[in-house]
């Protein structure tokens, strides 16, 4: 038996999306979210679970994502208009925290080849690894684009200080379908992580930005 | 009736505990009482300021005497509390000790009944910490933790704490060592108890880590090392309410019996009551306590500075340890970038430094995936070069190879081919605990990346050997399905022949028939067949397997017990040699799950792990003897009689007589000669005749 029912999940879907696009539209395309409360689970004794999943579909389609790379990277990325930095641009930043902090803040992921990625943490210092943007690898065989499509549908579970999790599932504009696709596929992961699996599971939660939160479990 | 009253005053004069226990009984009637103690109370106090050294006894007894009452008159008293406060101010170092712990009680009894405001009484006795009293100091550490605890203890009084704590934090700040221990005790033990558990506290106590004065800095560190966790646990113990001992139904048919008094209906109330809420208490969810290490704001600054700390400080050996201790720490929770910190390490990497073992588990906790191999390979080198030689004994190699196993398990991208294939070879060395520390690296790099190991020392290839990718570095593993997923529709549809075997369709729930939806048909059609007709897995296969895992993972919500099927065959591909999928054992492994990894930080033990341990020990022994004397007849020689009531023969009787009754007999016995004998016999004889013959 399943915990979750399968037609009241959609109902709420369909209530999310009626909500934001014609109760109350915004200026803006809300994302949806999942939240989900803990129990039973001791963060002094447990393991801090973290866990990274690639949803099916893109949840934000307008993440920046920016390519550390080497020669032939910089020209594929400039071949395809993405911003890139080479590794005389980055030991411009000459380990300065601010411009460091400045830098991870204007994107919200990197990628780095993989000849330049072990040598990032001595030359940036701590400061994209402190903003939890630490640059994943590319290797030459890789296709930079389709690499930078998967880092944007990747997300990550970490618990922090509170034992209530919210990730980014999707966004208004998608439809009902990619929406459940997503859901489903993030909640079963997340409970695949937990050590009780449902019996970890207090509550979840769906809602858009700005709407109302919708209980789904 | 001034005559009177005057008499009165005198004889309440010399019997103050009397006089206060009617004013508290009706403090209306007995108003003009007070108002002459409160006068005469002003004139001792003017002597008082004449000579506040010297000890009044009468004022003392007076002091106490109006704080005792001071609830009952409000109004009158209001200027008390200040004037107390003023002289412990003005004179906190000159009064006399007696005097001033009266002083102090007065003080406190005036906060519990709240006529004085928290953060004035926390001023003053901080202030009058100053004294060199370790009387007075331990009386307002006490006191301030359970007034703190009294304030929240029906709910936080949220602008009142923080109040307090901007004031301790300030104090943090003095040069006054006491003070600033003080302070720093009363914070760590407020967080203890869970009153003051939030990140402030902890963001101040880090500050406290740099103090110069080293009973502090010590203090602050121990708190984040959680070095008296037990300590902790046994006052939680000792604090939680006994549950009670009776049920409400016990403690209901109890009162039917006996005499129904109002008293003890009373009694039955309160019990009630009392049981209701204990149950509440349990039902309640847990207060989470998250370990003070995780509440830092900027893990990255606070471990910079501090190692810098380190290297300049002169402090002892053991301070020193702790230092790195909480760096290590710091580094390995919040996976930060200290990479002065492994070059550091690597000077006290040698067999006979002090608390080595320790150093190495420092290592161990201070590395993770994300510093750079080349960081952690140097120190693993120099592991390698100073304990695993066949020069040192064999516990320090085995120490050695034990460290840079629990390295290698944090930061496995350090290990090189050559360094490792070295390491292994000591699996045959003649020491059991080196065996068993290299086995373990074996062990580690079968599963992390076998690639590295030797073709040999491989092991024998596993499913979930095919399934495993090596990560580099930076990279994380984010598949697009749970793992493991594709089992769900074989175990669904196999459910479902079963349960069409028994014609169990109308016992199926409605909601049964929902989750298991159209798809299964599909999936079991197909893909089955498919794998029963190759043996062999090719990489498409794998790709089928992946697909058909992310397709059931978005579109069905997993239940306990699909959790349950994939764990199974997680484990079986553990276990199961790979591409033999016809002849699948079910194992049932539970305790084969993940569970080594469910700690944070590696323990002491991972690295002393050097004992040998002998196979078998006394007791054990002894109890395999046990073990095997069971259910046997005593142990006995030769053929027993047949009928044990029958008589013994006369030999039998012979063996138990006693050896001096027999001798002369065995004597008798005709013993037969020996050859020697026979010849000088014979001898004898032939020299005998030969005389005669020649008479």
């Amino acid at each position: 038996m399943s915990k979750i029912n399968r037609d009241s999940l959609r109902e709420s879907i369909d209530n999310i999306l009626k909500y934001s696009t014609e109760t109350k539209k915004r200026k803006f395309t809300e994302s949806v979210e999942l939240q989900i409360a803990l129990k039973n689970y001791d963060p002094q004794k447990d393991k801090r679970f973290a866990g990274t999943i690639k949803l099916k579909h893109i949840p934000k389609p307008k993440m920046k994502v920016c390519v550390l790379g080497d020669q032939v990277h910089c020209d594929q990325a400039k071949a395809n208009d993405i911003p890139h930095m080479d590794i005389e641009a980055l030991k411009k930043l000459n380990k300065d925290k601010k411009l460091v902090k400045k830098l991870a803040k204007r994107y919200d992921a990197f990628l780095a080849s993989e000849s330049l990625i072990r040598q990032i943490p001595r030359v940036l210092g701590p400061g994209l690894n402190k903003a939890g943007k630490f640059p994943a690898p590319v290797t030459h065989n890789d296709v930079l684009s389709t690499r930078i499509e998967e880092t944007k549908a990747t997300i990550k579970f970490q618990m922090k200080k509170v034992l209530v999790l919210n990730v980014c599932v999707g966004h208004v504009n998608m439809t009902a379908e990619e929406l459940y696709q997503n859901i489903t596929l993030a909640i079963n992961f997340l409970v695949s992580l937990l050590k009780k699996n449902w019996q970890n599971v207090r509550a979840l939660y769906i809602k858009s930005t700005m709407g109302p939160s919708e209980k789904i479990f | 009736m001034s005559g009177k009253s005057a008499a009165k005053a005198a004889q309440f004069a010399s019997n103050l505990p009397h006089l206060q226990n009617l004013m508290k009984r009706d403090p209306i009637s007995y108003k003009d009482e007070f108002w002459k103690q409160w006068q005469y109370f002003h004139s001792l106090m003017q002597t008082f300021q004449l000579q506040p050294s010297k000890y009044n006894e009468k004022l003392d007894e007076m002091i106490t005497f109006l704080a005792q009452v001071s609830h009952c008159y409000k109004e009158e008293v209001s200027q008390l509390p200040e004037t107390l406060s003023n002289i412990l101010k003005n004179h906190s170092t000159t009064l006399d000790r007696t005097m001033r712990m009266t002083l102090i009680k007065a003080v406190i009894m005036l906060r519990n009944k709240d006529l004085i405001s928290a953060t004035s009484v926390l001023q003053l006795f901080f202030k009058l910490l100053r004294c060199e009293d370790k009387l007075l100091r331990k009386t307002i550490y006490q006191y301030v933790v359970s007034d703190i605890k009294n304030i929240n203890a029906k709910h936080k009084n949220a602008r009142l704490n923080s109040a307090l704590q901007t004031y301790m934090f300030s104090v943090l700040q003095e040069t006054n060592g006491v003070m600033v221990k003080t302070a720093l005790d009363i914070m760590i033990e407020l967080y203890k108890r869970n009153i003051w558990n939030d990140a402030k506290t902890v963001n101040v106590i880090t500050t406290a880590c740099f103090s110069k004065i080293t009973k502090v800095m010590v203090a602050a560190i121990k708190f984040f090392l959680g070095k008296d966790v037990e300590e902790q646990n046994e006052d939680s113990d000792s604090e939680t309410e006994e549950p009670p001992k009776k049920t409400a139904k016990t403690l209901t048919l109890g009162h039917r019996v006996a005499k129904k008094t109002k008293k003890r209906k009373k009694k039955l109330e309160r019990a009630l009551e009392a049981v209701k809420k204990h149950n509440k208490n349990k039902s309640q969810a847990e207060a989470f306590n998250f370990s003070a290490l995780h509440l830092i704001h900027d893990p990255q600054d606070f471990a910079e500075k501090l190692f810098r700390q380190l290297e300049k400080s002169t402090e002892r050996f053991e301070v020193k340890l702790m230092m790195i201790d909480l760096i290590s720490r710091l580094v390995g929770i919040h996976k930060l970038i200290l990479l002065n910190f492994y070059p550091f390490m690597k000077r006290f990497v040698q067999p006979h430094q002090r608390e080595v073992t320790r150093l190495l588990l420092y290592l161990a906790q201070g590395s993770h995936e994300v510093v750079p191999p080349d960081a952690v390979e140097e120190v693993l080198k120099a592991i390698a070069n100073n304990f695993i030689t066949e020069r040192n004994s064999s516990e320090v190699m085995a120490v050695g190879l034990n460290a840079v196993r629990e390295i290698c398990a944090r930061c496995p991208l350090a290990m090189s081919d050559d360094l490792l294939q070295d390491l292994v070879q000591y699996r045959t060395h003649r020491d059991k605990a080196v065996i068993m520390a290299a086995r373990s690296l074996i062990q580690l790099y079968r599963k992390v990346n076998p690639e590295l190991l030797h073709r040999k020392d491989r092991g024998r290839p596993t499913e979930a050997m095919k399934e495993l990718k090596v990560l580099s570095y930076g990279q994380t593993e984010a598949n697009s399905f749970v793992s493991g997923a594709e089992v769900i529709p074989d175990m669904e549809a196999k459910k479902e022949q079963a349960e069409h075997e028994q014609g169990e369709w109308e016992s199926c729930s409605e909601e049964d028939d929902d989750s298991d939806g159209e798809w299964v048909d599909v999936y079991h059609s197909s893909d089955e067949e498919a794998e029963k007709d190759k043996p062999e897995e090719t990489e498409e296969d794998q790709k089928l397997r992946e697909k058909k895992a992310e397709e059931v993972s978005t579109t069905r919500i997993m239940t306990d017990e699909d959790f349950k099927a994939i764990n199974m065959a997680q484990i079986s591909k553990d276990i199961n040699p790979a591409k033999s999928s016809a002849n699948r054992r079910k194992r049932k492994r539970q305790e084969a799950l993940g569970d080594e990894n469910s700690r944070e930080l590696p323990t002491l033990g991972d690295i002393e792990l050097v004992h040998k341990k002998k196979a078998h020990d006394r007791e054990s022994r002894l109890a395999t003897v046990a073990a095997g004397r069971e259910g046997r007849e005593k142990f006995s020689h030769g053929p027993q009689k047949m009928n044990p009531h029958a008589s013994t023969t006369n030999k039998d009787k012979a063996k138990k007589k006693v050896f001096t009754m027999v001798k002369h007999k065995i004597r008798r016995k005709k013993v037969k000669r020996s050859f020697k004998e026979k010849q000088i016999a014979l001898r004898n004889s032939l020299i005998k005749r030969n005389k005669n013959a020649r008479k």
